[in-house]
């Protein structure tokens, strides 16, 4: 685990949510004076190993031109030999000083670019301030996380969840015009009361994960319309996702909270 | 099933006397007596002799009322606890003001006038109960019923019941934004191990006589948190041994 990448999970055990087993008030008031605190808030590392991108307007992701440390073996798509990092992935490198992005005339982006970036409409390069949060969170955390459909790289023989929107995915010899379909998925457009649609595969903390065969991701993580997601639609998304883990997120004011609906069925006891 | 026994001799208590024998025994007991139950309000009243004051209490059925009188016990059931007993086991019959023993129809109309939710109240009660789980109320904790494995002196619960019925459209249901669920969460995580919402056919609330309960469908599903930290840590040791 890259040093930053455990500055980062002290930085986030301390603010986090803290949903423990006594799931006492005191952990939440601790949570709030170091949210409101001017003073003592961890600060994050400067790196020495900064990798550098340039950002691609047409594909709405970073190419890698300048790969350092080991973090990208977890991070980024593999097309054509060359490693794309989605918004959120661009995003979480630079609020933590691991990646300089560069526009197409060598111009830097800054955060403040980047930030403008995601907040564009709703469809900020097919994410939302509000998936970058629930990214940031698990990846903080050590978590391996990929959007849903998305193989990591073109060499896997295995899909590695059903792909809705991947169908372009799967022929490496479309042209220019619809690269763009290549890259992103239509996962964040607004959705309709009580629908739900899967958003990553997450993949537990694994030194050794390799993108040409990820294997299985330990569940896909689905995101809801500001309202939890009706019983009809967790069936109908059990169903398109067989054999694959559940688990539904919601975030409220910077918190982000992790559900399983799982279906059960009561023993008949003696 | 990972039951949570209280103290050493809890589990070996527990399968020495399940559960199914005993309500079968206060079943044998009310119809050995001819036993009723007198309808006042959304409650049933019973008289109970020292040996049905046993049962009563071994299975959770009703509360005891406290009072002076020396030979015999009275007991207050709820309305699911009396339907149940009246018209699943056959055991008690409840008379009305006009002392006259009332039929199941008619206890089920009456019912509902007092609850117009007694259908789906009262499928998830005796869905649990028909498997022999233990159903106690749970409206102190912001759920309709708490369920345990066993008397409660013996198990921690299991589960906090919630219930919703399947409408196409929820928007008059329980847990339809997602604060309900943090603060139902919140307050099962001190009373029970995990959050048991029961899906129950939309037919049920219109179910006009009791028989018509049993085709609907109660589906199980459990509601619960998942924590990233704490979920890494179980994890991550198992990963970072040698792969194949």
């Amino acid at each position: 685990m890259e040093d930053d990448e455990r500055e980062r999970f002290r930085f986030y055990e301390e603010r986090s949510d803290c949903d423990s087993d006594s799931e006492g008030y005191v952990e939440d008031l601790v949570d709030d004076a170091l949210c409101y605190s001017s003073c003592d808030i961890p600060k994050l590392q400067l790196r020495k190993d900064v990798s550098k991108a340039q950002w691609i307007e047409e594909l709405g992701m970073a190419e890698v031109v300048e790969k350092k440390g080991k973090m990208w073996t977890t991070t980024g798509i593999v097309r054509d030999g060359k490693i794309y990092c989605s918004i959120e992935e661009t995003l979480f490198l630079a609020e933590i000083g691991a990646l300089h992005i560069v526009n197409g005339d060598d111009t830097y982006l800054s955060l403040k670019d980047l930030y403008e970036k995601i907040a564009i409409g709703n469809d900020g390069y097919g994410s939302s301030w509000e998936s970058f949060e629930v990214y940031r969170h698990l990846k903080s955390l050590g978590y391996i996380v990929g959007r849903y459909g998305v193989p990591w790289t073109f060499k896997s023989t295995k899909i590695n969840s059903i792909a809705e929107n991947g169908a372009s995915e799967l022929d490496g010899t479309s042209c220019n015009g619809s690269r763009h379909n290549i890259f992103i998925t239509e996962m964040f457009t607004n959705l309709q009361f009580g629908e739900v649609k899967p958003m990553f595969d997450v993949y537990l903390p694994n030194s050794k994960f390799k993108k040409s065969s990820p294997g299985s991701p330990c569940f896909l993580l689905c995101r809801t319309s500001d309202h939890p997601p009706s019983k009809q639609a967790t069936e109908d998304l059990e169903t398109r996702c067989k054999g694959h883990h559940i688990k539904f997120c919601n975030v409220e004011h910077g918190r982000v909270n992790f559900f399983s609906f799982n279906k059960v069925e009561l023993p008949i006891l003696p | 099933m990972g039951i949570r026994w209280k103290g050493k001799g809890a589990e070996a208590k527990a399968l020495a006397d399940p559960m199914s024998k005993i309500v079968s025994q206060l079943k044998c007991s009310l119809i050995e007596y001819d036993s009723r139950g007198l309808l006042s309000g959304f409650s049933v009243l019973i008289e109970a002799n020292e040996e049905q004051t046993g049962l009563f209490n071994r299975t959770c059925f009703g509360r005891r009322n406290i009072t002076t009188e020396k030979d015999k016990q009275w007991f207050q059931l709820s309305m699911e606890e009396a339907f149940y007993l009246s018209y699943m086991l056959k055991c008690i019959k409840v008379v009305g003001e006009d002392n006259c023993p009332t039929n199941d129809d008619e206890l089920w109309k009456y019912a509902i006038s007092k609850r117009n939710n007694f259908p789906n109240l009262f499928k998830a009660y005796s869905h649990l109960r028909m498997k022999n789980w233990v159903v106690r109320a749970g409206s102190q904790y912001g759920v309709d019923f708490v369920a345990y494995p066993h008397h409660p002196t013996l198990v921690y619960s299991e589960y906090a019941v919630l219930i919703l019925s399947v409408e196409d459209d929820n928007s008059n249901g329980r847990l339809r934004v997602w604060l309900d669920f943090h603060c139902t969460l919140r307050l099962c995580g001190s009373v029970a191990k995990t959050l048991l919402v029961l899906h129950i056919d939309k037919n049920c609330s219109a179910a006009t006589s009791p028989s018509c309960l049993e085709s609907c469908l109660v589906e199980e599903r459990t509601v619960t948190r998942w924590n990233p930290e704490q979920s890494r840590e179980n994890q991550t040791t198992v990963q970072k041994e040698p792969s194949n």
